[in-house]
């Protein structure tokens, strides 16, 4: 426990972050602070770096440059203790198949040092948590891929951690699965465990994070609430309209923004009666007026990246 | 710094536990079946060649020369199965080692637990083949029942070198260069017939892999001739593991760790 005294501060404290690989820059000068107590997410393409930051995070990967604190321990010297205080899903499935899912826990727990009678209490406890009490005995094949999914997480607890990690949580996986598994999160969120999620599914970075960064080629581009970042880089509202081959933008208010990619127009503005009378220019497509979502922030700023 | 100095023993014996608990669940198949193979060696050895080997070798019957060689041979190739496509299984296929790094145990605890699992079932493999050989009368003396421990300390350098090369390939198939050269080593390792035939440059090479010296310790206790030349060879079998540990720890470390 002594790495929960010292915890002070932030769960995760990365300074001028940098990985470097022979002849690539995964990780460029990334900062990055996550609080006790909330859920922080770091979104971006595949390729962006952020698979690298979360192995920087759990000790798997050595830095090139910069300086990384996990629950207030630096990762070069402590990575024992730091992952003795973090509980990890990685993006791959990684359970014994030969076990049953009460033993991947019990196997689990002594890489912990928990004693056994701690850890089938727990273990009971956990597998409840996740719904899986008719699967107690049951071996890891016989298991979907949603249930697995969940185990991957009852797993990461078993250690009571102080910060739950997760890579790509829901990748892959159905839409109800993934409700499932955003309800167990947001349980998890708000009984106070520190959550730190990476991926590329803009819902999910909107729906479970208090706070995200956007990570493009090895850089934060922004960070913020989702919120704010919809408002500062997407406005409120969007009109988009479909299947808009070569023809081009439609001039507008100097207060709307008007963007292309691909075949659909974009226009975003701060209301949506300043929107509304475009619609009538866009008679014969497909058109559709909405609030703004990550997903526009996302693309204007990467596609920003792109152009510069 | 020495990597065998970042080891903690007690992470050891827990990822040697999981290893167990998964061999417990499957023990049939991990156990019986791949035992099967030896009894039938040693009747077609003792039986087969043994009548067409008129005389003695090395003044005893063929069946105690050969096997003493197939019983260390036997328990040594599990050591190399289970470090080769067993610990490759669990790097890239199932993704234990990762489970594993993403709690206290460190690299290198993992990659002796898995050196030590190898050896504990080539441990196995040695005292069911010894009983195999005992029943068939070829145990000559009760200091063969030391033929176990010293098989699982060569078994520790099998599985270690065995490691290394699982923690260097970025294939699979690439297995099949290592299993080419211990298959041809087998030949000249003195399992089948004394080394003193062979040329004596063949002999040397044959010196260098501290197998041969495994498989002569084992003999010359079935036969139950002790000598001071064994401590030599055991000797040289511990300052090889080492090295061999020591260059698969590090190795797996820059795999695992990147």
């Amino acid at each position: 426990m002594s790495a929960r005294e010292k915890a002070s501060g932030f769960a995760v404290e990365a300074k001028d972050l940098i990985k470097e690989y022979d002849d690539l820059i995964a990780v460029n000068r990334v900062s990055f602070t996550v609080r006790y107590g909330e859920a922080f997410g770091m979104l971006g393409p595949n390729g962006a770096g952020k698979s690298t930051i979360m192995r920087m995070i759990i000790c798997r990967s050595p830095l090139t440059g910069g300086a990384l604190d996990v629950v207030g321990l630096d990762v070069t010297s402590h990575p024992r203790e730091i992952k003795e205080s973090v509980g990890v899903v990685p993006q791959e499935n990684n359970l014994d198949p030969d076990l049953t899912v009460r033993d991947n826990l019990l196997v689990y727990s002594r890489y912990f040092r928990i004693p056994r009678s701690v850890a089938e209490e727990r273990a009971d406890e956990l597998i409840e948590f996740v719904d899986l009490g008719d699967k107690r005995d049951s071996r890891i094949e016989t298991l979907s891929g949603g249930m697995k999914r969940r185990l991957m997480i009852a797993r990461a607890l078993i250690n009571n951690p102080m910060i739950l990690i997760l890579d790509e949580p829901t990748t892959g996986l159905d839409p109800h699965v993934r409700l499932a598994i955003w309800d167990k999160l947001r349980q998890l969120r708000d009984q106070g465990l520190t959550i730190l999620l990476s991926t590329h599914y803009m819902d999910e970075a909107e729906k479970l994070c208090d706070r995200l960064v956007i990570i493009d080629k090895g850089k934060i581009l922004v960070s913020g609430t989702p919120r704010e970042l919809i408002e500062r880089y997407a406005m409120h509202f969007a009109l988009e309209a479909r299947g808009c081959n070569g023809s081009p933008l439609k001039s507008t208010l100097p207060q709307i923004i008007a963007e292309r990619r691909g075949s659909t127009h974009f226009y975003f503005a701060p209301t949506a009666e300043l929107l509304a009378p475009l619609m009538s220019e866009y008679e014969d497509y497909e058109t559709y007026l909405r609030p703004s979502n990550l997903e526009d922030v996302f693309l204007r700023l990467t596609d920003q990246e792109g152009l510069a | 710094m020495i990597s065998l100095g970042r080891i903690n023993y007690g992470d050891v014996t827990r990822v040697w536990l999981r290893n167990y608990d998964v061999y417990k669940r499957l023990w049939r198949t991990e156990m019986i079946a791949p035992l099967f193979e030896p009894v039938f060696t040693v009747i077609g050895f003792g039986w087969g060649v043994g009548s067409l080997v008129a005389g003695k070798v090395m003044g005893v019957p063929y069946l105690t020369f050969v096997g003493a060689g197939l019983l260390a041979f036997t328990a040594l190739l599990r050591a190399l199965f289970e470090c080769t496509y067993g610990s490759y299984f669990r790097m890239v296929y199932q993704s234990t080692f990762d489970a594993v790094l993403c709690t206290p145990v460190e690299v290198e605890s993992l990659a002796l637990a898995e050196i030590s699992w190898g050896a504990t079932k080539a441990l196995l493999d040695g005292i069911f083949v010894l009983a195999i050989l005992w029943i068939f009368g070829a145990v000559l003396s009760p200091y063969g029942l030391l033929i176990p421990l010293v098989l699982s300390l060569g078994a520790l350098w099998v599985a270690a070198l065995s490691l290394l090369v699982t923690a260097r390939i970025r294939d699979i198939n690439y297995y099949n260069f290592y299993m080419a050269f211990v298959f041809s080593y087998l030949w000249i390792s003195g399992a089948y017939f004394p080394l003193d035939k062979l040329p004596k440059i063949v002999q040397y090479l044959a010196w260098i892999v501290p197998v041969t010296g495994t498989i002569d310790i084992s003999r010359k206790l079935m036969i139950g001739k002790i000598e001071w030349m064994m401590l030599f060879e055991l000797l040289y079998l511990i300052i090889v593991f080492a090295v061999t540990a020591e260059l698969a720890l590090r190795n797996l470390r820059r795999r695992m760790v990147s």
